[in-house]
């Protein structure tokens, strides 16, 4: 008994210790990088989020295709509530997380009819109507050149601070804010009752009707929360890039958020964040510099298909398999047995 | 067991820390890449900052290619004299994959990093993105899309193409040409190029007095079966087929579902980029009295007096010998002539800096474009005179080959029609004052 106290406690120094190093990481970060970078670092830390709540909503088993539009609806209904309104940008971007949510428990009603491929086809169809509704209506949405001139984050001026967001160094360490109370929030979802009640239903959503869980009820939760967060997202890109347009959150977008999170892995809450920093670091950072600016696509495609063939579990599969490699290698032919597929 | 939790707990970590080394390693690696593309004090650099990647590359590789040229012949010659002295010049590109946020970052690399004196866009989408740095940084940005123009943005502008209003020469010079051509069907992709394009043809259409058979037909960008929307474009059977502006990944599908479907009316668009490509997949028949707004510049109609453009036919020679005939495209000299006005604005100006050499390019109210003698113009359509309008050459497709048919005056037509446009425009929310 007091063996697995002192190994959990050795489990939870260890695991804190981590945390308090990746936050050291993340923090000097900026500094290391040079100023585009630090756009794209802005950039990243926003899709990370975007790609986390996308996480949520396949915990229940289904895949969506308009997740990137519901982000539109988050940074449109922000922009809109800052632009035209007034609202203070840090309201208007809580309201837009809001208003993604609130369309996402609308469309659960004919969404969640429907399961696996149907639903995905279902998601596309609902997200096109939507990002339609956009370049339709000219007033207020702005038609197909969309929203321009957004408000900024407002600055902060006082005696002692002085900070611009419109530098990106700045709006980095808001984004990171924003983005890992979120990430806490969604990874105490997934750890609770609820969460597991989420991966219950993927794995035997029959078994879990049988037993007294309202299926639709938790899908459509699933559904609201990752939206919520995906809206949010869509404020900080709304209120960083100062314009959206319906092209932005086309469905070329949303497979770039498949990937990430087919290539980073979904099996664990690290795996898409791996997903989408890692292709995004290649992409955006090492092959720009290498002047590989118009081979992107190319060496892009070519790095999925390899990491599909050889990494079919995601990178987050990368390290339990290194692991067994270093344990094999230390123990010999009867550590190797226990190599994960 | 607890030796083994620790040693798995150490290689984690190992594990993490040397992909978090790798990850500063690289990024390491790509800031002091760009700090090594810094030159010597004799090198200008100009940014260009468009989609080299994607669906809408079409309008920006081809460009970045011109400019190369333009650089290696103005580089040859001992570059360009500025207060005295000799500068080279060097061109950097930046993909922006037609995306405001990427736009962005580039144009902070460009400016910031770089060190560019002027940076050349495709504009459209993408502009938004870049309005603020350009704003903050006095940077001097030039747009092939003029819609960008707003009196907001005083730095920007449109020095070579003003889309879509040339596409007005076309249509006029068809009713001059082929009068008993009176009805019109258009399709153009529903984006910020589409429209106002839409609103010009429109407009153009109507000074013309050619009736439209149906409300233009806006397909998403997203579309890849062209075949519905020929169909539904040629049930009435009309006389001209418009293709607006639409993306060459759009021209080239529409092209080969009319031909199955048996069109052999006249076809009229903005570009034909490739169009060798499409006669490839129809035939020269079917081409054959094809429309458009963009010429080769191996046509001896380029030799003319009035045009600017330095060795228009040399230049095309040369783009064909290092990238292929077939590569040619709308944009592929664009940008190379916008670097013959600032080249001259900055030899005026005794400088690179931007607010000088945009005082320069835009002294006495007009500029050499490269189809002549053009005003700097503008305000009633975007609220300010960036965009520099003059004549354009109107393009006919003749047994196989773009050949120039007549260059039109866009100010002539605007003199006795602009109404109509003010009309269309206003109708598709296009004006300047009634966007975003």
């Amino acid at each position: 008994m007091q063996a697995a106290g002192t190994g959990g406690l050795v489990r939870r120094t260890a695991w804190r210790l981590r945390l308090v190093f990746l936050f050291a990481m993340l923090a000097a970060l900026p500094y290391l990088l040079s100023y585009s970078q630090q756009e794209i670092a802005v950039l990243l830390v926003i899709n990370v989020l975007l790609v986390c709540s996308y996480r949520l909503l396949t915990l229940t088993g289904e895949w969506s295709l308009g997740h990137v539009v519901i982000m539109g609806v988050g940074a449109y209904a922000s922009a809109l509530l800052a632009k035209q309104f007034g609202v203070p940008v840090p309201l208007s971007m809580l309201l837009g997380g809001c208003m993604a949510a609130a369309t996402a428990a609308l469309l659960s009603f004919p969404l969640f009819r429907m399961k696996g491929f149907y639903f995905l086809i279902g998601s596309f169809a609902a997200g096109e109507i939507i990002r339609l509704i956009w370049k339709r209506f000219t007033d207020p949405f702005g038609g197909p050149k969309g929203l321009k001139r957004i408000d900024p984050f407002p600055d902060i001026e006082a005696s002692f601070l002085s900070v611009d967001f419109y530098e990106p160094v700045n709006y980095y360490f808001l984004a990171l804010a924003v983005v890992s109370v979120s990430l806490f929030v969604l990874y105490r979802i997934e750890r609770s009752r609820i969460g597991l009640t989420f991966h219950a239903i993927h794995w035997q959503d029959r078994l879990a009707e049988s037993v007294g869980v309202d299926t639709f009820r938790y899908r459509t939760l699933a559904f609201v929360i990752a939206s919520f967060f995906a809206g949010i997202a869509g404020g900080l890109y709304a209120h960083y890039v100062g314009a959206v347009n319906p092209t932005r959150f086309s469905v070329d977008q949303m497979v770039y958020v498949l990937v990430w999170a087919i290539v980073g892995g979904t099996a664990t809450f690290h795996g898409p964040i791996l997903g989408v920093v890692v292709l995004t670091v290649i992409n955006e950072i090492v092959l720009r510099a290498l002047g590989l600016d118009t081979a992107r696509p190319l060496i892009y495609g070519a790095i999925l298909i390899l990491s599909v063939l050889y990494l079919p579990n995601g990178l987050e599969s990368l390290g339990p398999r290194l692991q067994a490699r270093w344990r094999r290698w230390r123990g010999g032919p009867a550590a190797a047995g226990r190599e994960p597929a | 067991m607890l030796r083994k939790s620790l040693d798995r707990k150490i290689s984690r970590r190992k594990f993490l820390g040397t992909t978090a080394a790798s990850g500063t390693a690289l990024a390491a690696m790509g800031s002091g890449l760009s700090r090594v593309a810094f030159a010597d004090n004799h090198t200008i650099k100009i940014g260009f900052l468009a989609p080299l990647t994607g669906p809408v590359s079409a309008w920006g590789k081809p460009g970045l290619d011109g400019c190369l040229i333009w650089a290696d012949w103005v580089n040859a010659k001992g570059g360009v004299n500025i207060g005295g002295q000799s500068y080279s010049i060097e061109f950097v590109g930046y993909d922006n994959e037609y995306d405001a946020a990427k736009a962005r970052t580039g144009a902070t690399k460009l400016i910031k990093e770089d060190g560019v004196k002027f940076i050349m866009m495709l504009g459209g989408d993408t502009w938004p993105g870049v309005e603020k740095i350009a704003e903050r940084e006095g940077m001097l940005f030039s747009t092939l899309l003029p819609s960008d123009l707003s009196p907001d943005s005083t730095t920007l502008v449109a020095p070579c193409e003003v889309h879509p209003i040339y596409n007005v020469t076309g249509v006029e010079w068809l009713a001059e040409n082929k009068p008993d051509l009176k009805t019109a069907v258009m399709c153009a992709q529903d984006d910020a190029l589409g429209k106002p394009s839409v609103a010009t043809y429109l407009a153009a259409f109507e000074a013309a007095g050619i009736e439209m058979q149906d409300e233009p037909l806006f397909f998403d960008p997203t579309t890849t079966d062209f075949a519905p929307v020929m169909t539904k474009l040629l049930a009435g059977n009309p006389d001209i087929l418009c293709l607006d502006t639409c993306y060459a990944d759009y021209v080239h599908p529409l092209c080969e579902q009319a031909f199955q479907q048996g069109y052999k009316g006249q076809i009229i668009s903005c570009t034909a980029d490739f169009y060798q490509k499409i006669i490839e997949k129809t035939s020269v028949e079917f081409m054959e009295g094809f429309i458009f707004q963009f010429p080769d510049f191996d046509d001896p109609a380029l030799n003319s007096e009035g045009v600017n453009f330095v060795n228009p036919n040399e230049f095309y020679a040369e783009y064909a010998k290092r990238y292929g005939a077939s590569q040619w495209g709308a944009v592929s000299w664009e940008y190379a002539s916008i670097m013959d006005l600032w080249a001259d604005a900055a030899s005026r100006a005794g400088s690179a800096e931007p607010a000088a050499v945009l005082e320069a390019m835009k002294a006495g109210g007009t500029g050499k474009h490269a189809f002549g003698t053009a005003d700097w113009w503008g305000t009633e359509l975007f609220g300010i005179d960036n965009a520099l309008v003059g004549d354009w050459p109107v393009v006919v497709i003749e047994g196989g080959k773009a050949t120039i048919k007549d260059f039109k005056s866009i100010p002539a037509w605007w003199d006795k029609h602009k109404d109509l446009m003010i009309k269309h425009m206003t109708a598709l929310g296009q004006m300047w004052n009634q966007r975003g």
